[in-house]
């Protein structure tokens, strides 16, 4: 399935609207636990992504359907800027 | 900073020591989240104008509201004084200023980091190490982000709180001691 960011908003940038969106995700969008099914996270139409908002939204995602996820390519330099610093978080030096 | 082009920065320098504080002008006061919102979509349609370069605009929107929305998380339920904050821009002098009455950095990091016991330290942790105030959730990447894209697109932040400040731009950080303290926090971003 292809996970929309820009249907949550252009400007993704705060804790509780990154909460928000992943409880209305977790409740209407994403498959069910023992669904594999391939989540891609598209980017395309966000022109601002932030740390915040990504905490509360991709961070809980990676961790609910970890190699399920597959964050699609990204122009945008807030995205780019956005998943270095998250992935520091999965992948710590 | 002492010319009237960093007026901005000495009204918000103002509101945040002051007791009590003047009261603001509701055009460049946020008493919520919501308000400090859409200041931001509004400033975000105009700023790709005046830089000329929309991706630039985008970078710097994604820092003022990291720096923004830092104070509502920290401060939530725990304000000094006055709940929310100031948000004031100079788009001629390109300048932008935000300030808060609320605890603090050091009392933020000193939840997790009980030792540590002055401001410069505590600025220091904030904008280098990956920790959050509000442990033990997994977050405290926003001052990170803020300090990389600072960095690397050639803006400048000084960044006040309590007796100390840190200065950021394309060659690194740099802590300072200061004489006057701010309580909460005061941020300016040259762009």
């Amino acid at each position: 399935m292809k996970l929309e960011l820009k249907k949550f908003g252009k400007i993704l940038n705060s804790r509780p609207a990154g909460r928000e969106a992943w409880l209305a995700a977790k409740a209407y969008l994403l498959p069910l636990k023992n669904n594999k099914e391939k989540i891609e996270v598209d980017f395309s139409g966000v022109l601002v992504l932030s740390p915040s908002w990504a905490d509360e939204f991709l961070t809980p995602l990676k961790k609910n359907y970890s190699q399920q996820v597959v964050f699609l390519a990204a122009d945008n330099p807030t995205v780019k800027a956005t998943l270095e610093i998250i992935a520091r978080q999965y992948h710590p030096s | 900073m002492t010319n009237k082009k960093y007026k901005i920065f000495h009204d918000g320098l103002d509101w945040a020591i002051k007791k009590p504080p003047k009261r603001l002008n509701p055009a460049i006061f946020c008493p919520s989240r919501d308000i400090f919102q859409a200041r931001l979509d509004h400033l975000l349609n105009i700023l790709p104008r005046q830089l000329k370069n929309k991706n630039l605009a985008f970078l710097l929107i994604a820092v003022i509201g990291e720096i923004g929305n830092n104070s509502f998380d920290h401060n939530l339920g725990n304000w000094r004084d006055i709940n929310g904050i100031y948000f004031n821009f100079d788009l001629a002098s390109r300048l932008i200023a935000l300030a808060d009455r609320g605890q603090g950095v050091l009392a933020t990091i000193k939840k997790v980091r009980p030792k540590v016991s002055n401001d410069a330290a505590a600025l220091k942790i904030a904008f280098t190490e990956i920790i959050s105030g509000r442990y033990p959730e997994q977050r405290g990447n926003g001052l990170k982000f803020v300090s990389k894209i600072i960095q690397e697109n050639n803006f400048k932040l000084r960044f006040f709180s309590g007796k100390a400040s840190i200065l950021i731009n394309a060659k690194g950080l740099k802590i300072k001691k200061e004489i006057k303290k701010i309580p909460g926090t005061l941020a300016i971003i040259k762009f």
